[in-house]
């Protein structure tokens, strides 16, 4: 079992604004982070119904496409957390696998809904080739199922599935 | 498509240039180091009502720690000059693009011929600053109302011997492009910014010019009183999907009607933010920027229009 961190928190008011660091942020269940554009109505997608109340990304995918690791060797980009677009920046967790999971981030449950895949809008709004990089590791776009408070530091780890309970069986012939 | 992020800057100062014009230096609070525009770059600012303006950046292009434009009030406009100037003051904070360049010189030129006309002459301060530093060959024609114009000074400190004034209260001054252009040498560039009359003169003068060295910004469509916008169907490309764009939309309007992400900026088609590339269809271009290379598949969809269908790259 693995515990990650919650390493950056940012949004952005409106599709195509600058994203803006928070050292904490409100989620509302079933809305998004205040302020941020997914919240607001305002995002890019937003006219396009979505799992998008809240988008995750690994520190560990900007750092390998930094380095340029496969399977893109040699193209190293450099990604800094305030230009990837996603709001929460994680350290040490497996994102790909958490879709149709719970996890905890601080107080917070989120559910993974589905993987994010990089668009040609992100590239053209920085100017910097990321889409090749960014495929297969472009983080997970989820749904939150309690809101909260979170902050930087907080720890992130997965909660085991909800079984349904089952009702004895019962015989209509005892 | 071409997208911007949006940044918020703040009036870091604001400085006064002869005939109503004003100069805001525009700082960000988060970056000491700006996008780097290249000279003759412009911007996006918005005013609080979210009209959205066009203005060249004219700081010096080696200085990227702020962004300058000069904003001229303009009366009888549209109302976003004359926002500026009543509301926008040091400390304010205002929206403002990352640079688009639609008026880059070409460094490769033998010799660069610039012709400014009134406040068409803000790409050009930071043109000639490049210019100047590298020694180019170059020549500037700034046309004007009088010697009272905005950056005078600032220009013959730049250019030297290499600017040349037009005033048209000097009637002996009077610029004729024909003149300017006639001995201009095979490898020279001309570029071009100023008002309707100006940009039309020149135009004219460079007809059989190659295109590749003729550069020119616009800043106001193009008037073309007589078109009747008629209904056309656009076909989307990866989906097959019909669209059916009537008379009095646009097709920019009905593609974010139905899902399409499609950035824009003036909606004027000047500024080439909603640019979009087609596959077949013959396209009715009424943008002012897109060279005639670029329209055997490109269109600005904010402006331009189809005869009867055109199937678009999305």
């Amino acid at each position: 079992m693995w515990t990650g961190e919650l390493l950056h928190i940012h949004i952005a008011e409106a599709a195509s604004y600058e994203m803006e660091e928070l050292e904490q942020a409100e989620l509302i269940a079933g809305k998004g982070i205040v302020g941020d554009r997914y919240f607001n109505g305002t995002g890019t997608y937003s006219p396009k119904p979505d799992v998008r109340e809240v988008t995750l990304i690994e520190i560990e995918a900007l750092d390998s496409m930094e380095r340029g690791d496969p399977p893109f060797p040699g193209e190293k980009v450099k990604l800094r957390p305030i230009e990837h677009r996603r709001n929460l920046t994680t350290r040490g967790v497996p994102l790909n696998h958490l879709v149709g999971k719970r996890f905890r981030v601080g107080n917070v449950i989120l559910k993974g809904g589905r993987l994010n895949f990089p668009c040609k809008y992100i590239e053209e709004l920085l100017g910097i080739p990321i889409y090749t990089a960014l495929i297969n590791r472009s983080g997970l776009n989820c749904r939150i199922e309690k809101g909260g408070i979170i902050q930087r530091g907080d720890p992130i780890e997965v909660l085991p599935d909800i079984v349904p309970v089952k009702e004895p069986a019962t015989s209509a012939h005892p | 498509m071409t997208a911007r992020l949006i940044m918020k800057m703040k009036v870091a100062a604001v400085t006064h240039e002869p005939n109503n014009v004003r100069v805001y230096t525009l700082s960000h609070p988060l970056r000491d180091t700006l996008a780097d525009p290249h000279p003759g770059a412009h911007v996006d600012v918005r005013t609080a009502g979210g009209q959205i303006r066009q203005y060249s950046l004219c700081g010096d292009p080696d200085d990227l720690s702020v962004y300058k434009i000069a904003i001229k009030r303009e009366d009888s406009g549209r109302g976003g000059s004359r926002w500026f100037h009543d509301n926008l003051e040091v400390g304010d904070t205002v929206l403002v693009t990352t640079p688009r360049n639609n008026f880059a010189l070409n460094l490769e030129a033998g010799r660069h011929i610039l012709i400014a006309g009134g406040i068409g002459i803000t790409p050009f301060i930071a043109m000639a600053r490049r210019l100047a530093r590298r020694n180019a060959q170059f020549t500037l024609h700034y046309c004007a109302k009088s010697s009272n114009a905005p950056f005078l000074a600032e220009l013959r400190k730049i250019c030297g011997d290499r600017l040349v004034t037009h005033f048209s209260d000097v009637p002996e001054s009077r610029f004729h492009p024909a003149d300017v252009l006639m001995n201009a040498p095979s490898d020279a560039h001309v570029y071009f910014c100023g008002p309707q009359k100006l940009t039309d003169a020149v135009k004219e003068a460079t007809a059989d010019w190659p295109e590749e060295r003729v550069h020119f910004e616009v800043f106001a469509p193009t008037l073309d009183e007589n078109f009747n916008p008629e209904p056309f169907d656009i076909v989307i490309g990866s989906s097959g999907k019909i669209i059916r764009v009537p008379a009095n939309k646009s097709a920019l309007e009905l593609l974010r009607a139905e899902g399409f992400a499609m950035p824009s900026s003036c909606e004027l088609g000047v500024c080439g933010s909603c640019v979009c590339t087609y596959r077949d269809g013959i396209v009715i271009h009424r943008d002012s920027i897109l060279k005639v290379s670029e329209r055997q598949d490109k269109m600005l969809v904010c402006v331009s229009r189809a005869r009867v269908r055109v199937t678009l790259d999305l």
